[in-house]
């Protein structure tokens, strides 16, 4: 057993060469992004292969996590317990630029940064997340989002629309906008529907929720709907998209919504806009006309710069919907794959796994989960495997998928953040 | 039925040696996303890291085909055939507690 060790730790080093020292000396990974794509995929090169040079590019000091900030509006979590700090990535050897990357060359193979420095990279690794479209919706700018928030990156703005949901009226109307796919969190907007009227059904009960949706179908459907009839009667109305549901423009000053079919004078209004991928996706060339990533399916390198990785919301992953769990998860994969590349060897194809809860109520969670491998060039779910939560829960099944659903975040946020 | 996955899997693990990391085996590194690599406080899903590699096959045996009653993980299961669930298993039985 001893000698076999270690032949492998030899074979291991030997194997590695290449990686620990190219001709300018340590291989260097830079990371843009400490998101739970990006955090990961920095302290997961730097823990597989310490030699690399690996470095995480990052303008906040705080993250602060969408996952869980719904609950961060039906009050039943404050905004500090979503937020995370840098140390423990520090501490793993992985060195923290604070500040934004402003471009990449994709050819010269270096990242510019805000504070004036340049960044040489062997491999780059992309999870800037999403920005919005401003303007899809007519009305609908940043400006408009102080009045109307999105809260669809989490922070100031999930603590804007919990003060306005607190100031409204007993007996007013909550209207929100969700886009069609493809989207941040896709079962997002159907969770914060619930917890919002968890506790409009406490503090509130005689307002209700309008959700005007550019869809005809959602993520875990009749689950929420099943869910909403159970727990809240009568107080939230969906608006699918051929029944009127498609926001056409809002008026941030009146705070109205208007539809094809309708105007909509809200009390609180919660517009999510259309998405794309972070804005430095575009500017590195690694975004198409969608917007978003394209990327291959094994080590997620993009497939129009060579060189550059990109990973979670902003990257197109096949099957894979943009979520917390997927994020880390490829981030884990590319890490991988990247340590092999730079060794000079072949990674190997994939599996990753992806696995989501959902609120309804702080003790009524749901999920659904998937398995996904390569196929004709993209992730691809594995048949037979994945869905959602039986429609019938027994023995107390909604319950124990909320208390998964919070350890699920206690871990997630300890392996990204330490 | 266990006594006769063990020959299989002993073989598994002298096979995967003390493998790197970066050697894990295909769907292990996303099992950590809920199943911490160490004890995380607080935690309701069970830690999987340092378990008997026969005992993990076994669950996720039983997960895959419903004999045992599951939220995520017979769905999960459904994903591997025996030959990468026993790889995976064996990671994780390699893993240090
Ligand atoms: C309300 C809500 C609830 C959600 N709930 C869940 C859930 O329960 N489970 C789940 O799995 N997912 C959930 N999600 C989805 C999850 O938040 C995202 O999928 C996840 O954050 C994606 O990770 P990422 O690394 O791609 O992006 P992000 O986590 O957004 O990280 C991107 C990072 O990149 C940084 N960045 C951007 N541009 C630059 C630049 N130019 N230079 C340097 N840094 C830059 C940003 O500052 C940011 O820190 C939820 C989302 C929302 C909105």
């Amino acid at each position: 057993m001893a000698t076999r060790r270690h032949f492998l730790k030899l074979t291991a080093a030997a194997g590695l060469a290449p990686a620990v020292v190219s001709a300018q000396g340590k291989a260097r990974v830079v990371v843009i992004g400490g998101g739970f794509g990006g955090a990961t995929a920095a302290r997961t090169v730097k823990a597989l292969q310490p030699a690399l040079d690996v470095t995480l590019v990052e303008p906040n000091p705080v993250y602060t996590s969408c996952p869980f900030s719904n609950s961060v509006l039906a009050d039943l979590r404050e905004i500090g317990q979503q937020q995370f700090r840098y140390d423990g990535i520090k501490g793993s050897g992985v060195t923290v630029a604070e500040t934004s990357a402003t471009a990449v060359d994709a050819d010269a193979k270096t990242v510019t940064l805000a504070d004036g420095n340049k960044l040489s990279y062997d491999r780059l690794v992309m999870s800037p997340g999403i920005d919005f479209n401003w303007g899809a919706i007519p009305g609908y700018d940043e400006a408009a989002a102080q009045k109307m928030p999105h809260a669809w990156k989490a922070g100031a703005q999930t603590v804007l629309l919990r003060r306005q949901l607190q100031a409204m009226d007993d007996g007013g109307l909550v209207v929100m906008s969700a886009p069609a796919n493809p989207f941040r969190c896709p079962p997002g907007p159907y969770e914060r529907a619930s917890l919002i009227a968890y506790w409009l059904a406490i503090w509130k009960p005689k307002s209700k929720l309008l959700l005007l949706d550019s869809k005809d179908a959602f993520s875990k459907q009749r689950l929420f709907q099943n869910g909403w009839a159970e727990l809240y009667p009568g107080m939230i109305e969906w608006v699918p998209l051929s029944q009127g549901g498609k926001v056409t423009s809002v008026d941030p000053a009146t705070l109205t919504l208007t539809t094809e079919f309708a105007t909509h004078k809200a009390s609180v209004a919660n517009v999510i806009p259309p998405q794309r991928a972070g804005a430095i996706a575009a500017q590195a060339g690694v975004a198409d006309r969608t917007g978003w990533c394209p990327v291959e399916p094994v080590a997620f390198e993009s497939t129009l710069q060579p060189g550059i990785h990109v990973l979670g919301d902003a990257a197109i992953m096949g099957g894979m919907p943009k979520s917390a769990f997927a994020a880390n998860a490829q981030a884990k994969v590319c890490a991988a794959a990247l340590v092999k590349l730079l060794a000079g060897e072949k990674p190997q194809d994939p599996i990753v796994i992806n696995t989501c809860y959902s609120l309804l109520a702080a003790d009524y969670g749901i999920s659904i989960a998937g398995v996904y491998r390569p196929d004709k060039g993209q992730l691809t779910d594995v048949p037979g495997a994945g869905g959602v939560s039986p429609l019938v829960a027994v023995g107390g099944l909604r319950g124990q998928e909320a208390l998964y659903a919070s350890s699920w975040f206690r871990t997630i946020t300890a392996e990204t953040f330490g | 039925m266990h006594r006769a996955l063990l020959p299989g899997l002993a073989s598994m693990i002298l096979l995967a040696g003390p493998a790197t990391a970066a050697d894990a085996p295909p769907g292990a590194s996303s099992c950590t996303g809920c199943h911490a690599p160490k004890k995380v406080a607080d935690s309701v899903i069970p830690h999987i890291a340092g378990r008997k590699a026969a005992d993990i096959v076994t669950f996720m045996r039983e997960y895959r085909s419903g004999a045992w009653p599951s939220s995520v993980m017979g769905r999960i299961a459904k994903g591997f055939d025996d030959a990468q669930t026993e790889a995976i298993a064996a990671w994780f039985a390699a893993q240090p507690e």
